[in-house]
């Protein structure tokens, strides 16, 4: 198998697009962070990221959506695949099991 | 509501891979519209996410899947080409020959033109160093004089009242030709007046001295080099002293610098540089301390440096400002203009040039001829490639049907005759070295001596020698190419005798007329350039050339001088003059002359000869008598010897009634002591005035020439003699000699080299087009052979059998004839021999080009046709 790990921003670009919903697509998701995790990025960052992913197999895609302010072009609507969301639940597991080996360092202690 | 700006979108539809472009643009678009800010942020801002888009992931895939045997297919396209190349030699050899003599005229040409294009190159300033020029309508005679000199008036505004101008030097025009001494030696140089900024501007290096002060010194002077080293031999030059004897500049000057010889790519040259003097402080803000007059413009050649940010139009202007107020007064207006360091010798005919000069319209003349010669060898490769269509087409044919497109096809016969002039540069390039000592020799011809081009080459040629190569041969190679790929698979296998048998008929027979007219014009030059140069060689100049020597003597020793070479045995006559006549009018000088009741008075030509001068060259005297006494010291009436035409332009009757007239002479009384017969006094190209005027000076100052008829069977030895004596006078100049005919050939060395380029040009020309039709001629008999055959089997006899194949050949040449000849005629007559005064008369000649051109591809057609017509043609039809 490939890379079996994700990247911090492709984890949250996954997240979103699950956040998302329906409404997933390149332009929402950079809105999506900026708003949410307060992460001010390019839109050309994202959609490379978007590619990426695509090409991992964590993501899949269809066109659709177009709007007038879009000037009626179609929007890429994203969806997770399986693999997506095992990688996220992988990696979500690994980080609790993490904690949860060292509880000397819970949060509180902070 | 804004729009996205436009041509963020165009960018992004340029780089953008196609499939992305629409959720991309669709989705800054969005972005675009949610934005509250201002248009002008909104924009940037697109801009901003637009350019982060230049991502890998995002451009467009130009070349889909890269062709991976393109390799191979040139190796293959190499090997198919060295094959043809190889089977048909008779045609490789042709092309190559062609091509090769026309590459090596190319090579010279390149090399002229990027010395002549580089002159001046050594100078750091050469982009902002410009001189100024005077244009001149002369009120009178509405004749437009332009100048490479100022006046010293507008040096001096220029520097007090003009800006923009980093610095400005001014060079007096006037030469300084003298003898330079110290107590030891005396050597001749030839020097500049300049201002003390020269070195500022120039980029000549200076040996020793300083720069900055070097002509500060009023009595500074700078030596070149091998002045110095003449000089001076091992000494160090710095701080002596040298002396001058000249009215017009001080006498003594101290050296204060020693700078390299100028390069032989500067447009002035010189061998010392005199500091032009110090200024009295009244005038310390001007560079020439002149008084004030804006039409002394042929006193200065002005240079000046221009900020980087300035304009040359806005000086131009300023100075058009600072003239205007004199021109409202003169009805001879002056205007200025600045000429750029890089035309100073390839602007149009300017006077008072201070060096070599290449007009603009002669280097283009040059360029076109080179190129039509380069052109023809091209088309001797079309034509010859696409009259062989026939034999190539099966070839090409399989090639298609076996999957070649026609990009392949294409590169094949592109291919071919790139390699075919790639040989042909090797074997052109060894020919340069046979043309280069021509070439530079005709140089001599030209500038007298003067060294100016080396034809050296670089390293950089080496890059334009190859796109010359590799140019040429996409040139000879496209045609045949192109019509290749046009055709299809089909039409090429199934016969193609059927379908086209000889293509582009047209095409190629305007190849071949270009061809022919193109020798025929060029013979036909060289034969009017010639006869017109035979002409002004063996014209009646009106006075004897032959054994005549003519030497160059100062006044001081003259008439001892003379005295002594009576004295040689092989000497007849001996004569001092003040000139040497009829060539080129060096040390003539000028009067006035008028008789009672004339309104203007008529401006005359004077020669200073003495009593034995006209008998000596053998004038023809109409009337009178020659000299027998010097002009009396002052004494009133002097007597002067007229010529024809000064006596019909003063209206003084025959010449017996003019013998003894008085007239007046720059305001003296002087009596017609007799009369010659018209001659020539400067040359077949120039005549100033009708008058001409002999005076016998009573003062020896104004001679500079012994003119010494000798009858010798030894010439060498009698020139010894010559010198012998001479150098018992005269130590510090050479000895130097001229035959007088030699001097007058000498003359229409401008001629002699149109001459020598044409006919070296022709020479090519003919040579190229008559390997052409050679070509052509083998490969018409070998694929008419059977019609001939036939012919012949039916009673046809060689006479109409040649006349039958050799009528295309006729036709083409006549054709040829009637474009080039009038061309020609035009040309010559017009342009080149239109500054003869006496002209040989045009006549036969005029087609002696048609002639040669004609002869020479008879021999050629007919002899291919005789070859095959001659053999038996029971042979020639038995196979198939």
């Amino acid at each position: 198998m490939k890379k079996e790990y994700l990247g911090e921003l492709e984890e949250l670009i996954l997240l979103m697009v699950i956040m998302l919903k329906d409404e997933a697509y390149g332009l929402a998701v950079r809105n999506a962070l900026k708003e949410h995790a307060n992460r001010s990025m390019a839109i050309g960052a994202v959609h490379a990221t978007i590619n990426r992913l695509e090409k991992k197999g964590l993501l899949k895609s269809r066109l659709g959506g177009a709007t007038e302010l879009r000037g009626g072009r179609s929007k890429r609507l994203l969806r997770l695949t399986n693999s997506g969301l095992q990688m996220l639940e992988k990696s979500r597991d690994l980080k609790v099991s993490l904690w949860m080996k060292i509880p000397e360092l819970s949060l509180n202690s902070f | 509501m804004s729009n996205p700006p436009k041509l963020a979108d165009k960018f992004l539809t340029w780089f953008c891979a196609e499939e992305l472009l629409d959720e991309i643009q669709g989705d800054l678009h969005e972005y675009f519209h949610s934005l509250d800010k201002n248009p002008w942020k909104k924009s940037l801002l697109y801009w901003f996410h637009v350019f982060h888009f230049l991502r890998p992931f995002a451009f467009r895939k130009k070349f889909p899947a890269p062709y991976n045997n393109n390799n191979f297919m040139l190796k293959s396209h190499i090997r198919v080409s060295l094959r043809v190349l190889q089977k048909n030699r008779l045609f490789s050899f042709i092309n190559i020959i062609g091509l090769a003599i026309s590459m090596s005229i190319g090579i010279l040409m390149m090399l002229f033109l990027s010395e002549v294009y580089s002159f001046d190159d050594f100078h750091a300033y050469k982009n902002e160093i410009y001189r100024v020029t005077t244009t001149r309508i002369q009120g009178s005679s509405d004749e437009t004089s332009y100048l490479t000199t100022a006046s010293g008036y507008m040096a001096d505004q220029l520097k007090s009242q003009v800006h923009g101008i980093n610095d400005i030097v001014v060079m007096r025009s006037e030469k300084v030709s003298t003898d330079l001494k110290t107590e030891k030696k005396a050597i001749e140089v030839d020097g500049f007046q300049v201002s003390a900024t020269f070195f500022d501007i120039f980029s000549f290096k200076l040996t020793a001295g300083n720069r900055a002060t070097a002509l500060t010194d009023p009595n500074g002077i700078v030596l070149t080099e091998s002045t110095a080293q003449k000089l001076f031999s091992d000494q160090d030059p710095l701080g002596q002293s040298v002396s001058l004897d000249l009215s017009s500049i001080p006498s003594t000057w101290i050296v204060t610098g020693v700078m390299e010889d100028p390069p032989i790519n500067s447009h002035m040259q010189f061998d010392v540089l005199f500091a032009m003097g110090s200024l009295s402080s009244s005038r310390e803000n001007t560079v020439t301390g002149s008084t004030g007059d804006p039409t002394t413009t042929g006193d200065y050649y002005v240079y000046v440096l221009l900020d980087s940010l300035t304009s040359p139009e806005v000086i131009e202007s300023s100075m058009a400002k600072v003239i205007a107020e004199y021109n409202v007064l003169s009805d001879s207006p002056i205007s200025h203009h600045l000429q750029p360091m890089s035309t100073f010798v390839t602007s149009e005919t300017y006077s008072n040039l201070i060096g070599p000069s290449f007009p603009r319209q002669r280097v283009h003349v040059m360029i076109g001829l080179t190129l039509l010669i380069l052109l023809s060898a091209c088309f001797n490769y079309s034509n010859l490639s696409l009259a062989r269509v026939l034999k190539r087409s099966k070839e090409v044919g399989i090639r298609k049907v076996t999957g070649a497109n026609s990009s392949n096809v294409f590169f094949q016969f592109l291919i071919e005759a790139i390699i075919l002039s790639l040989l042909a540069f090797i074997v052109g390039f060894g020919l340069f070295f046979f043309v280069r000592p021509k070439f530079l020799s005709i140089q001599e011809i030209a500038l007298q001596g003067m060294d100016i081009f080396r034809l050296e080459i670089e390293l950089v040629h080496i890059v334009y020698f190859s796109l010359f190569t590799v140019t040429l041969g996409i040139l000879a190679g496209f045609l045949p190419a192109l019509f290749f790929v046009k055709l299809t698979a089909k039409e090429l296998i199934k016969d193609v005798s059927k379908t086209r048998f000889f293509p582009g008929l047209n095409l190629r027979r305007t190849m071949i007329i270009f061809q022919i007219a193109t020798s025929i014009s060029l013979v036909t030059a060289s034969v009017l350039v010639y006869n017109q140069y035979r002409f002004s060689l063996s014209y009646h100049l009106g006075y004897e050339t032959e054994n005549i020597i003519n030497i160059p003597v100062k006044s001081d020793y003259i008439d001892i001088l003379k005295h002594n070479y009576a004295q040689v045995s092989e000497v007849i006559q001996v004569s001092k003059s003040s000139l040497v006549i009829g060539i080129g009018g060096d040390g003539l000088s000028g009067a006035m002359t008028r008789v009672a009741g004339m309104k203007k008075p008529n401006p005359t030509l004077i020669g200073y000869i003495d009593e034995s001068f006209l008998d000596l060259h053998e004038f023809d005297l109409l009337a009178g008598s020659t000299f027998k006494n010097p002009l009396m010291a002052g004494g009133n009436p002097g007597y002067i010897i007229v010529n024809e035409g000064l006596l019909t332009e003063l209206g003084l009757g025959t010449p017996f009634e003019a013998v003894g007239k008085t007239m007046e002479l720059n305001g003296s009384q002087v009596k017609i002591l007799g009369v010659v017969k018209d001659f020539i006094e400067i040359g077949l190209t120039k005549k100033l005035f009708k008058s001409f005027a002999f005076i016998y000076p009573n003062q020896n100052d104004q001679f500079s020439t012994l003119s010494v008829k000798f009858e010798s069977e030894n010439l060498l030895a009698f020139i010894e003699k010559l010198e012998k004596e001479y150098s018992a006078f005269d130590l510090a100049h050479p000895f130097e000699f001229h035959f007088y005919s030699d001097q007058i050939a000498n003359n229409y060395r401008h001629q002699k080299l149109i001459y020598i380029l044409v006919t070296g040009l022709s020479f090519v020309a003919i040579s190229i087009s008559m390997l052409g039709l050679l070509g052509m001629a083998v490969f018409n008999a070998e694929s008419r052979t059977k019609e001939i055959s036939i012919r012949k089997v039916l009673g046809a006899r060689l006479a109409s059998l040649v006349l039958l194949l050799t009528r295309n050949f006729l036709a083409s040449v006549i054709i040829s004839g009637l474009i080039a000849i009038p061309l020609t005629f035009y040309i010559v007559d017009r342009l080149v021999l239109n500054e003869f005064m006496y002209r040989h008369k045009i006549g036969w000649e005029i087609i002696s080009g048609l002639f040669v051109v004609l002869i020479l591809g008879m021999l050629i057609v007919g002899w291919q046709i005789r070859s095959v017509a001659r053999q038996n043609p029971a042979d020639l039809l038995k196979t198939e």
